[in-house]
């Protein structure tokens, strides 16, 4: 078998005294997609954005294919929770400024790019600007911007949480679509329970204080996957099952939220 | 023409006839106000005798070396305030002390030092201008959005590239805001710096005008001067649209 594409080993990260994450491993293999769901204060998005190298872990170490790496890079592409576009670009300058970044922007990274354009469904909006755009298509352009430098691995942080919730399974649908034309690696974090069991392979369930892995429930329906496949006895099954593993340590943080 | 655009026209007619109206009927003496028919006809006077052009000319030159200077120079300070702490540190102090000081009554120092020529004019215009192009510049670098810096560093961004891709574009309407305001600072300048000591100039004829108590040759002075101002603040607008459209919503 070959190497996994992804791998965290004994991750741990401390903001000050607080571990906010405690010895994660973890092993993904290529072409999988992986949600990751837990209860807010888990350290998911934290988690994430220590394997994108936007932060630091304190000990511990990630790897890509067999490369450990430390810094931000073009082998992972990220898409943020607000799509984060640059206002004065149109949507083809905001998708091709992963490829202007690393040097690589020629004509193939153009077409390509147009190409990714039309697979997120915004072929001939490649001139607009982001505020002529809505903010499912403003998502649409943050997932072509990460696609744009062929990453290895794709990093989502929550990219559906700020759209309503017509257009969100909407996006979900569209996302597996997208995703089984290339079959990247994807790791996806959600507080959306049912957004986790629908888009992946398996789900990987966060419990707090400090931040950890509680459990890995691998997700055995079949695709591709519609969206009617929500009302299927399994796909409730799953959701009931990860919600009550995670219940009790949301119910705790509500409550010391309001403290 | 639209309903909004009338309305404004309107406003504008009626108060000139208003005006018209106090200074023929309601001001004895013509001493105290000029009436705009007046001023028009001063204007045209002064234009077929060529005294006009002059003025402006002297008062154009000053006004346009002083403003260029201070916004490349303010510019160029601002970005390295905002890229450097250490510049920032050095000087701030001076920039907020000199930015809260009247400088203007410096002027009568500037003449003693550079002459009755328009180098005192130019320099007057400079400490005007120069401070509030600094200060947005400054501003407008760093309050660049933290997410879009975090966005291109996700692609491995260098510090000359996030400044070159985010930073600069995100500080333009910034630095074109500070450009604006600095017209009628500059204008300001200008006016008092030759008010102070000139041999030519629109200040030199509103106080030459003022000591001979002709008030409409006065009164054409600063309405040359506030056409200009108008004008300039409209041009600045126009670009503002062209070159930061995505501030108007």
């Amino acid at each position: 078998m070959a190497a996994p594409k992804l791998t965290v080993s004994g991750l741990t990260k401390k903001f000050g005294e607080l571990l906010a994450l405690n010895d994660i491993n973890l092993a993904i293999e290529d072409g999988e997609f992986i949600s990751i769901v837990g209860p807010s204060g888990c350290g998911k998005t934290t988690f994430l954005r220590i394997v994108a190298g936007l932060e630091h872990s304190s000990d511990g170490e990630v790897r890509i294919d067999s490369e450990v790496v430390k810094a931000a890079g073009i082998d992972r592409g990220f898409v943020f929770q607000s799509d984060n576009l640059l206002p004065w670009r149109t949507v083809l300058a905001n998708a091709m400024i992963g490829p202007e970044v690393s040097r690589t922007a020629n004509a193939e990274a153009r077409s390509r790019t147009i190409d990714l354009l039309k697979l997120v469904g915004l072929g001939g909006f490649e001139n607009y600007f982001p505020r002529q755009l809505s903010g499912g298509m403003r998502q649409r352009v943050n997932l072509a911007r990460a696609l744009a430098i062929d990453p290895k691995v794709l990093l989502m942080d929550e990219p559906f949480a700020a759209l309503d919730a017509q257009t969100r399974e909407i996006m979900q649908t569209e996302l597996i679509r997208i995703w089984e034309q290339g079959r990247k690696t994807v790791l996806f974090v959600t507080h959306q329970i049912d957004e986790a069991v629908f888009l992946s392979d398996r789900v990987f369930v966060f419990a707090r204080r400090p931040g950890r892995i509680r459990e890995i429930v691998k997700i055995d329906l079949p695709r591709p996957r519609a969206l009617s496949l929500k009302r299927t006895p399994e796909f409730v099954g799953y959701v009931d099952r990860i919600w009550k593993m995670i219940e009790e340590d949301v119910r705790e943080s509500v409550l010391v939220d309001k403290e | 023409m639209s309903q909004r655009s009338l309305t404004s026209l309107l406003s504008i007619v009626g108060g000139l006839l208003i005006w018209e109206a106090v200074s023929r009927f309601g001001v004895d003496n013509a001493l105290f106000l000029a009436a705009p028919s007046q001023i028009a006809y001063a204007i045209w006077k002064l234009g077929v005798s060529g005294d006009l052009w002059r003025h402006i000319y002297i008062s154009g030159v000053e006004f346009i070396i002083g403003y260029l200077i201070a916004a490349a120079l303010g510019i160029a300070i601002g970005l390295l305030m905002a890229e450097s702490e250490r510049a920032k540190r050095i000087l701030q102090p001076w920039i907020s002390g000199i930015y809260a000081t009247p400088t203007i009554a410096l002027a009568p120092l500037f003449l003693l030092w550079l002459g009755i020529g328009i180098w005192s004019k130019v320099l007057v215009v400079i400490t005007l201008v120069i401070f509030t192009i600094i200060i947005n510049t400054e501003v407008g670098l760093r309050t660049t959005s933290t997410r879009l810096i975090e966005m291109l560093k996700s692609f491995g961004a260098s510090r000359s590239q996030i400044f070159w891709k985010v930073s600069l574009p995100s500080a333009m309407p910034f630095v074109l805001a500070g450009l604006k305001l600095g017209i009628g600072r500059g204008l300001i300048g200008v006016v008092v710096a030759e008010l102070f000591g000139s041999r030519a100039g629109l200040g030199q004829l509103i106080s030459a005008s003022a000591d001979s108590f002709n008030m409409p040759n006065l009164f054409a002075a600063v309405v040359i001067l506030a056409s200009a101002g108008i004008a300039m603040t409209a041009g600045f607008t126009w670009l503002e649209k062209i070159l930061v459209p995505w501030t108007n919503d």
